[in-house]
């Protein structure tokens, strides 16, 4: 059976980032939490419709600044979806958080209503950086945000943490990084900026961005503070304590299903005939909530192409730093791994992709240019 | 015995670009009605579209016109257009020598261009009469008074009392036709007299078939008669023969002095070549026209497809091209690094760089065409002499006894103020004066220089140095022997074909660092280092590398990313797909193109 997440969004953010490429949209003066909610579950009910009875195996509430609403209207959510669909205790439940918006109680309650997981936007502790990111918040504010965190109860919490920010140097990225690491996170996402296409930093880029060699060193010293210091890369931007891997995320990477519910929100389901379908729900947020009044979510839904799996499957499964088991190929994909033999043959050759029994991985050189490994399966 | 009849005056314009054959051309013809407004679409002669684009004929035209002239009698011009670029110099001379005279127009402000020396000097040779005509007189800029004294300092003809007009506003162009009619002597030829007919141009038609358009020098071609090339001794029977006024009107016959066109079956334009005789079959001339000569490519070039799923319909399309072009000439070409292509030869950049346009424009091609490079004669060591037009056929240096290179003449005319950097520039590319005249405020510099110097930048290298002033005209003189070497470029220790260039080797050292250089800006980071070397046979002259990229991947991919992604990957693919591959390096076309531009920096 294929596992299956829930991936939640919630559209707003205090205001939007210029570097940010998802669907966020400024908040309104009040949130129509309430309608939201009743939408969100409406959606959920008709899409697990879809699973075929497969139970949810994690939880990832994002944004958009999620942490925006209230602890109250959380609970409602998740024992909404827990009516529909009866989770494990053991559920991982994310909820993404922006400190900014962070007060004591709401955490305690957030915590008290299931959420175990949090995902703290940190970006940067340097009050400069922050601000040429457009960010609300500034470096005290984030050592605040953890600290919260801890006090309400979450011991397993992850810091989203970028490098290669405007006149940053190694020396900037790694002070950001030993300040993470102090607040002693069990996940730590470390990415690089990248301008994403419609974005303001796409249309008018910073000025004095690091360059390509610049990066590299940063990556190089980063990587190696973040290994002594035990967290271990699992993925191409992501690090853990042992055992704390972000478990919705692996499952992306795994190639596993997901319901998307909320505004924009994307979802990938297989259905018994093993066919792949991609889900769009309404991209604007008043748009998702006049649509869900008449019981319709989609914006469109999309039957995967047998030749698209070999690469949507890559795209992901090789972004994890030991790769996956190749019997996952077949389970998730529903092909024969000899369909691709020949790309994986000539990617062997070209020392890019490496096969040891059932395990499918890049190389080290296949995984550090992993878009032209990619490319083999285009 | 019949003479040609008197009332006829056939001309040519010689005139620089742009400064205005076309305009009064159409003039001419709008004056003696040869089209009405409604067709009379802006300059009707330059009839390719490319032509109209650039300004320039490229094929010779004519056109009949009937004039009423101020003395009441009716006159036949007949109007032969040249072609007008350095290129087409021996066309040119075709035109002129099927005239009895010429307009030599002049732009009022900007005065007498080389080229303009170059024709002129052919048509006095010719011993036409050269009627000077003073164009543009409109303009806030015209200085008819400087312009005139230049004519007679430089071209050395009476300009005093030359035409003034404005082919844009019309302005003269009556005058323009009366000087015409006075001046220019009627035709000579008897009418009886076996035919000669010079072959002026010879175009291929869909549906005619060749079409020459031809002046009778004596005698008469008639519909039905048999008629010989004199060169090619082929025989053809005529099924057409008319004037162009400028549409095809077809006639019974044309006799002495006429110009026109005949239509006799011909297959292929080399059956009726420019420049030579056709007589009659059955009373054949004694003599051909003199002057005919085979027209040889000088400069070549390797045309390759950028798939080569493209090679079919490049061949095609050449082969249409060469239907038109007999001075186009393309033989098959296998390159390592391009793949399958033409070696194709061409009468110099102009005439390549048009063939390219239309190979892209016409026939919707994408092409990577290599640096140009002339002919050279190799002696061998063994006695043997090889022509090469291809780096790559260069024997093994043990085997050269010596290397000659085409040597022009080449005739610059430049104001003074520009002259020290004219000079500057022609010493730089290896130029050898033979003479400086000072003709007013113009001065006319003859050099001799090798042609492999003039195909990569000279054109534009003059210009520029002269800021658009200095003005150039060539022929080609003799080969003469020259330290000749081959620099190779290799890439990851490969050696690309294609990039090679046979250079002098005062220059390899600089032009090989220069080479390498430029391979390193133009070609992007990959996965691995790239090596970049130039090379004299075995010896590196220099050597520079692109380094590797550190890494290349997108930083982060969630499950709402995969679309997105997809995207930005399928994007790059199709980037690389326009890289020619060389090993594992992929080189972007720029790079084939780069050694044209060694020297600007």
């Amino acid at each position: 059976m294929i596992p299956l997440s829930l991936y939640i969004h919630i559209p707003w953010c205090v205001r939007k980032c210029p570097y940010c490429d998802f669907n966020s949209h400024q908040a309104p003066e009040a949130l129509p939490e309430k309608a939201y909610i009743e939408a969100l579950l409406k959606d959920f009910e008709a899409d697990i419709k879809l699973a075929n009875g497969r139970p949810i195996s994690t939880i990832f509430i994002g944004g958009g600044t999620p942490s925006l609403f209230t602890a109250e209207s959380i609970d409602q959510l998740l024992q909404g979806i827990n009516k529909i669909s009866p989770l494990a205790d053991d559920t991982e439940i994310t909820l993404e958080a922006n400190p900014g918006t962070f007060e004591q109680q709401r955490f305690t309650d957030f915590r008290k209503a299931g959420i175990n997981r949090l995902s703290i936007g940190i970006q940067s502790f340097n009050s400069s950086h922050l601000k040429a990111l457009g960010r609300i918040h500034d470096g005290d504010e984030a050592l605040v945000a953890a600290d919260i965190a801890r006090q309400a109860g979450f011991d397993n919490f992850n810091l989203d943490l970028m490098f290669g920010l405007p006149e940053q140097s190694t020396e900037d990225a790694l002070s950001d990084l030993q300040q993470a690491i102090d607040c002693n996170p069990t996940h730590l996402s470390w990415y690089q900026l990248t301008l994403e296409p419609n974005t303001l930093f796409h249309n008018q880029p910073p000025k004095k961005l690091p360059d390509h060699e610049a990066l590299w060193d940063m990556q190089q010293a980063g990587q190696q503070l973040l290994s002594a210091e035990q967290y271990q890369q699992y993925e191409v931007s992501a690090y853990s304590r042992t055992g704390k891997q972000c478990q919705h995320n692996r499952n992306y990477w795994e190639f596993g299903d997901y319901i998307g519910i909320g505004a924009g929100a994307h979802g990938k389901i297989t259905n018994a005939q093993g066919t792949i379908t991609r889900t769009t729900k309404f991209r604007q947020p008043k748009q998702y909530l006049d649509q869900a009044e008449k019981n319709l979510f989609y914006s469109s839904t999309t039957d995967l192409n047998v030749n698209d799996l070999p690469f949507e499957f890559m795209l992901n499964a090789l972004r994890l730093k030991t790769g996956v088991n190749s019997d996952f190929y077949e389970q998730r994909t529903g092909q024969p791994l000899s369909s691709i033999q020949a790309t994986l043959d000539d990617a062997q050759r070209s020392n890019l992709i490496h096969l040891d029994g059932q395990n499918i991985s890049c190389t080290e050189q296949g995984w550090r240019f992993l878009d032209n490994t990619l490319t083999l399966f285009l | 015995m019949a003479q040609a009849n008197q009332n006829i005056r056939n001309f040519s314009i010689i005139a620089h670009i742009d400064h205005g054959k076309s305009t009064l051309s159409d003039r001419f013809i709008q004056h003696c009605e040869g089209l009405s407004e409604r067709e009379m679409s802006a300059q009707v002669l330059d009839s390719m579209d490319l032509e109209r684009e650039r300004g320039i004929t490229i094929k010779a035209q004519s056109v009949s016109l009937d004039y009423k002239a101020r003395n009441g009698e009716t006159y036949r011009l007949n109007f032969i257009d040249t072609p007008g670029h350095v290129d087409f110099s021996y066309e040119v001379s075709r035109s002129l020598s099927a005239c009895e005279g010429a307009l030599l127009v002049v732009d009022a402000s900007q005065g007498v261009e080389a080229q303009s020396v170059a024709n002129c000097y052919t048509a006095i040779n010719l011993d036409l009469e050269v009627v000077p005509v003073l164009n543009k007189i409109d303009l806030p800029a015209a200085d008819p008074d400087r312009v005139c004294q230049e004519i007679e300092d430089i071209i050395g003809i009476d300009a005093l009392d030359a035409v003034h007009c404005s082919a844009k506003t019309g302005i003269g162009i009556e005058d323009i036709l009366e000087e015409l009619v006075k001046r220019i002597p009627p035709p000579q030829g008897e009418v009886d007299a076996p035919l000669k007919a010079l072959i002026i141009d010879s175009w291929f038609d869909n549906y005619l078939g060749v079409v020459s358009l031809v002046r009778v020098m004596q005698g008469r071609v008639a519909k039905k008669q048999k008629i010989r090339a004199m060169h090619t001794s082929m025989d053809f029977q005529v099924d057409r023969v008319g004037i162009f006024t400028p549409k095809m009107k077809d006639r019974d016959y044309l006799e002495a002095g006429e110009v026109g066109f005949i239509i006799a079956g011909i297959k292929e334009i080399d059956a009726a070549k420019v420049g030579d005789t056709f007589t009659d079959a059955s009373n054949p001339a004694q003599t051909a026209l003199e002057g005919f000569q085979e027209v040889q490519p000088r400069v070549f070039a390797g045309i390759f497809p950028v798939s080569s799923d493209d090679y079919e319909g490049l061949r095609d399309a050449l082969s249409k091209l060469n239907l038109n072009d007999a001075s186009l000439s393309y033989e098959p070409e296998t390159s390592q690094a391009l793949g399958f292509g033409f070696r194709c030869g061409f009468l110099g950049m102009l005439h390549m760089e048009i063939v390219q346009e239309r190979l892209e424009r016409e026939y919707d091609l994408d092409l990577i065409t290599t640096a140009p490079t002339v002919i050279y004669e190799v002696e061998q060591t063994d006695g043997e002499v090889i022509r090469m037009h291809n780096p790559s056929q260069m024997p093994p240096i043990n085997k050269i006894s010596e290397i000659r290179e085409p040597i022009i003449k080449a005739n610059i005319l430049v104001p003074q103020d520009y002259l020290g950097n004219v000079i500057t520039l022609c010493i730089e590319k290896r130029g050898v004066q033979t003479n400086m005249q000072y003709m007013g405020t113009q001065v006319n510099l003859s050099y001799e220089m090798p042609l492999s110097e003039v195909v990569l930048d000279f054109f534009d290298r003059l210009k520029s140095v002269s800021r658009g002033y200095a003005s150039f005209d060539y022929e080609l003189s003799h080969f003469s022997a020259a330290k000749l070497v081959r620099v190779d470029i290799l890439i990851n220790g490969d050696r690309v074909d294609a990039l090679a260039v046979i250079v002098h080797a005062d220059f390899a050292q600089a032009r090989g660092r220069d080479l390498a250089e430029r391979m390193k800006e133009i070609i992007p980071r990959q996965m691995f280092d790239v090596a970049i070397q130039a090379s004299i046979g075995t010896n590196i002259i220099a050597r520079t590398n692109v380094r590797a990229l550190r890494k290349n991947v997108i930083a982060k991919c969630y499950g709402g990313d995969v679309s997105r992604k997809r995207k930005l990957l399928d994007k790059q693919k199709k980037g690389k797909k326009r890289m020619k591959q060389v090993g594992n390096v992929e080189i972007p076309q720029e790079a084939f193109l780069a050694v044209l531009r060694v020297d600007d920096k």
